[in-house]
């Protein structure tokens, strides 16, 4: 057994002794490796290690967790966790943790990831490779990811994993106002494609020069994977019951309707290879493929224990973490790995058989008037193209897409057969596999 | 406390790795507790202690940066050999620069009239579900209702090769509500934070049982009696709430050199604005935004930043003109100016960088009724729900969450989502007036990568903007 899966079961054990009813213990031993740069130069190399354990107790209906930062003092710490538990006021939805004879598969890094100790050799080829395509100013990150975690619970959960990541963004830029941006995301070393990256970022900033203003109204949109992935971290969110509890989702109350177009069929599916694939959700349940959309037809939230009992159903192995990371809530059932399914068409066919549109790379900041009405607005960046007669024809700027969520997703009406990971920043998240996409008449709008 | 000797020892250790243009050593140690109420009922509680440090190398070579939890000499002298063999292997052909800034020996701390430490989580849940119950009492539809509040007391020693020595203490508190109404079919969102330095007095002095009552009940007049804006032309006044986040948006942003300079433009982006564009005119001679860290109680309060640089005000936007960008000590030196304390970050384990801490527009001569007085058609707009800004923080679109027609001087009936889509330009450059009442607003602002979570104010005073297009 290795020590982290031990340091989880001895947690787990701590907890039972000092009187726990329920108890999970996560621990993580993370190492991460990042090369900055920017204006086609490293700016900088940063390096962060983090070993520590998220560890829940419960003492009937009174929880409590922790992040457990020092592993040398667990026992005490867990000891006083649970001491802690028994003063603070009773969570009435509480329901208890998941339990049963679990069968994980386990996750193996690939040691040449693990193994790499200089990887700016492929920031100076997706650098090199821009630039060949006419970038005069590339910028972007690359991470070199090691994790490793194990979970042990009162409900029987025992098991460990690990994954290991290379991912590379390159920005590119041909003119201040032209730019590009490609990704590469593989768990193993073999799948890092540096060059061919660099080459795409350069070539999206090329097709990019001499945009002008972008006309309003309502036009076809031919959505890139990284494009569509920004707009899967709100609507995969959405699904999570916990913001179904929340009255902060367009999908509340529509299980069993219809909230795409036919060409939709969504899943999350943390079990195909993949920079996040997990064994394990954060109360120990093993993950699985879960049909979220099909066909159109909304199937399921994402639930955990806990909220899955209050929907009357069954956990989809989608409990989030015990304790808030980044913007995300404690405890909230949360997407993992979402795939949209492939169709059946080249990128290349969807242009030829678009009249009126645009083509688009990238997007950020989408944000909701109104979550449970999917009101929203999200701003193109990188190469916005303009399609006419099936053909690009020039680049456009300064632009925002601003229509509703359920709207999008009900319209589309193509999707390639081709299909990339992507995860960028905070902004494409989580991790996801997905293909381009056409939207059919979403509204335009500019600044006046 | 902080073991300074550990401090120093692990600059000693950074040092002896050869001979750095800079090093630094920072140890950090948070106490924290996120209580949540979702519905009535406390869904989560989390109470953590965390502690690691950081070692920053600057070598001719390229800067490296090496983090970990754990706080002993050996995991020190570790990060130390760390930083030091990924700054070497950078490789730069252009040697890494830092400002000379003055070394500092100091320390500084927040002092709390009801300390954090001797609250209870039963009387945070208490006090959460106080507000739950005051949402509640007003008979309003609320579907959604979520309440956090967050606690964190940062004990923090800081050292550098140039002879800095400081340490500080700073407890921050939070509280984020979310609510949804419904009524007549339809729904309004209201997503509000609330947050400072401080005690638990901080949190007492929100009155938040009546806020957000009253929040409630004003999303039930909009969907109620709200009407929608017939596209057009109209004067605008700015709400605190709106003027900060244009302040923050399309002031703020565009003036970090790290984005001026390109440091983040695969990520948070670049900026319109360029080196060359001090004393460059971008709004009208009312349009004045300070970024100032030092403002008591304020939630990016800081006395000295992340490089043991002495924070003060900084005017970013001066009477309309580009004054002074926000500086850390990387850019400082490429810009050929001194550091103006604006580096930040979120914990030891992230690498600092150039953030803002409490940017507000100035405030001016009006009364708060004067600054409509004069408007024969317009809108007032109090509060936002939707709203986002382009990569170069040119383009904006704010919609309204609580506003009110104005006609001939006087405010109307409410008004439902009203938008407004302008450049930065556009926006400063419609100023003509602004009241002498500033208030501000807690927020998050996120940049860095991996993104750093940031603890700000945003505000301003009643500011007029006249004849803009909403719709």
């Amino acid at each position: 057994m290795s020590e982290l899966k031990e340091a989880a079961q001895e947690i787990v054990g701590y907890a039972r002794d000092a009187g726990a009813d329920d108890a999970v213990a996560e621990v993580f031993d993370h190492r991460t490796h990042q090369i900055r740069y920017s204006n086609s130069r490293i700016d900088a190399s940063n390096w962060w290690s983090l070993k520590h354990a998220h560890v829940f107790v419960a003492v009937g209906k009174r929880t409590l967790s922790t992040d457990l930062l020092d592993l040398a003092s667990a026992k005490a710490s867990t000891e006083a966790l649970v001491q802690g538990a028994r003063i603070t006021p009773e969570n009435s939805a509480y329901t208890g943790i998941a339990s049963g004879k679990f069968k994980y598969r386990r996750g193996r890094a690939d040691p040449k990831i693990v193994a790499m100790r200089s990887p700016t050799k492929h920031v100076h080829d997706a650098i090199s490779a821009a630039a060949r395509e006419g970038a005069t100013d590339v910028g972007g990150t690359l991470f070199v990811k090691h994790m490793r975690a194990a979970i042990a619970s009162s409900g029987g959960a025992l098991a460990e994993d690990e994954t290991a990541a290379l991912e590379l963004s390159v920005r590119a830029f041909s003119q201040p106002e032209a730019s590009g941006h490609a990704l590469c995301l593989t768990h193993k070393l073999s799948g890092m494609d540096a060059r061919g990256t660099g080459s795409r970022a350069g070539q999206m900033a090329f097709l990019a020069k001499d945009p002008v203003q972008g006309d309003v109204g309502k036009l076809d949109l031919i959505l890139e994977p990284m494009f569509l992935g920004e707009l899967m971290h709100s609507t995969s969110h959405m699904i999570s019951a916990f913001y179904v509890e929340v009255g902060m989702s367009m999908f509340a109350k529509k299980v069993g309707k219809k909230v795409a177009s036919e060409q939709v069929t969504l899943v999350d599916d943390p079990t195909i290879p993949s920079t996040s694939q997990r064994a394990f959700d954060h109360e120990g349940v093993p993950t699985r493929r879960t049909v979220l959309i099909d066909k159109g037809v909304l199937k399921t939230y994402l639930h955990d224990t806990s909220t899955a009992k209050r929907f009357k159903t069954k956990t989809t192995g989608n409990a989030g973490p015990y304790v808030p990371l980044g913007f995300d809530p404690p405890a909230a059932p949360l997407p993992i790995h979402p795939v949209l399914e492939p169709g059946d068409l080249s990128v290349e066919e969807m242009i030829a058989d678009t009249k009126n549109g645009l083509y688009l790379n990238n997007t950020w900041y989408t944000r909701y008037q109104s979550y449970s009405r999917g009101d929203f607005s999200t701003i193109p960046r990188d190469a916005i193209l303009k399609i006419e007669d099936g053909r690009i024809v020039g680049a456009v700027k300064s632009i925002r897409v601003s229509d509703n969520m359920l709207s999008l997703w009900k319209n589309i009406d193509a999707v390639s057969k081709s299909t990339e990971e992507v995860y960028w920043w905070d902004e494409v998240a989580p991790p996801s596999t997905l293909p381009s996409v056409r939207v059919r008449s979403m509204n335009i709008t500019r600044s006046s | 406390m902080i073991d300074e000797d550990l401090v120093e020892s692990v600059l000693d250790a950074a040092m002896s790795q050869g001979r750095p243009l800079l090093a630094e050593v920072r140890a950090e140690a948070t106490d924290s507790r996120n209580v949540a109420v979702k519905s009535g009922v406390a869904s989560s509680i989390v109470s953590s202690k965390d502690a690691g440090m950081n070692v920053r190398i600057v070598l001719p070579t390229g800067i490296g940066f090496a983090s970990s939890n754990g706080m002993s000499k050996a995991v020190g002298a570790e990060l130390a050999k760390r930083a030091y063999m990924l700054a070497k292997n950078v490789r730069l052909k252009h040697p890494a620069e830092m400002s000379q800034e003055q070394p500092v020996r100091t320390s500084w701390e927040v002092r709390q009239d009801k300390p954090l430490a001797d609250t209870t989580i039963e009387g945070q849940v208490d006090f959460l579900k106080g507000i739950d119950a005051a949402v509640m009492k007003t008979k309003v539809k609320v579907e959604g209702r979520y309440f956090e509040v967050r606690t964190s007391e940062t004990r923090s020693s800081f050292a550098n090769s140039d002879g800095s020595r400081i340490s500080s203490f700073l407890p921050r508190v939070r509280v984020d509500s979310s609510l949804v109404v419904t009524s007549k079919g339809d729904s309004e969102q209201s997503m509000r934070e609330f947050g400072g330095v401080g005690g638990w007095e901080v949190v007492e002095s929100w009155d938040l049982e009546k806020a957000l009552a009253d929040e409630v009940r004003m999303l039930k007049t909009v969907i109620d009696k709200g009407k929608m804006v017939k596209p057009g032309t109209y004067d605008l006044v700015c709400g605190p709430e709106v003027a900060g986040i244009a302040a923050h948006e399309s002031c703020g942003h565009p003036m970090e050199a790290d984005r001026i300079l390109g440091r983040e433009m695969s990520q948070a982006g670049k900026s319109f604005v360029k080196p060359e564009m001090i004393n460059f005119r971008v709004g009208s001679e009312y349009a004045t935004v300070v970024d100032d860290p030092t403002i008591p109680g304020s939630y990016g309060y800081y006395a000295y930043d992340q490089e043991g640089v002495r924070a003060r005000p900084r005017y970013l936007y001066k009477e309309g003109l580009m004054n002074e960008f926000l500086t850390n000590r990387e850019t400082a030196a490429t810009l050929g100016c001194q550091s103006n304390a604006s580096s930040r970050s979120e914990n030891y384990l992230r690498e600092p960088i150039v953030r803002m801490a409490n940017t507000h527009v100035a405030p001016g001569d009006f009364e708060d009724d004067e600054i409509f007085g004069s408007v024969k058609e317009g809108v007032l707009m109090h509060s936002f729900t939707e709203w986002n800004i382009d990569d170069k923080r040119y383009n904006q679109k704010y919609v309204s969450r609580e506003a009110y027609f104005i006609e001939d001087g006087e405010l109307g009936g409410p008004v439902k989502r009203c938008a407004l889509e302008i450049t930065t330009p556009g926006f400063w450059g419609a100023v003509d007036a602004v009241s002498k009442h500033v208030k501000h607003n807690a927020a998050e602002c996120g940049k860095g990568d991996p993104a750093q979570s940031m603890a700000v104010f945003t505000g301003g005073p009643m500011m007029r903007l006249r004849g803009v297009a909403l719709k």
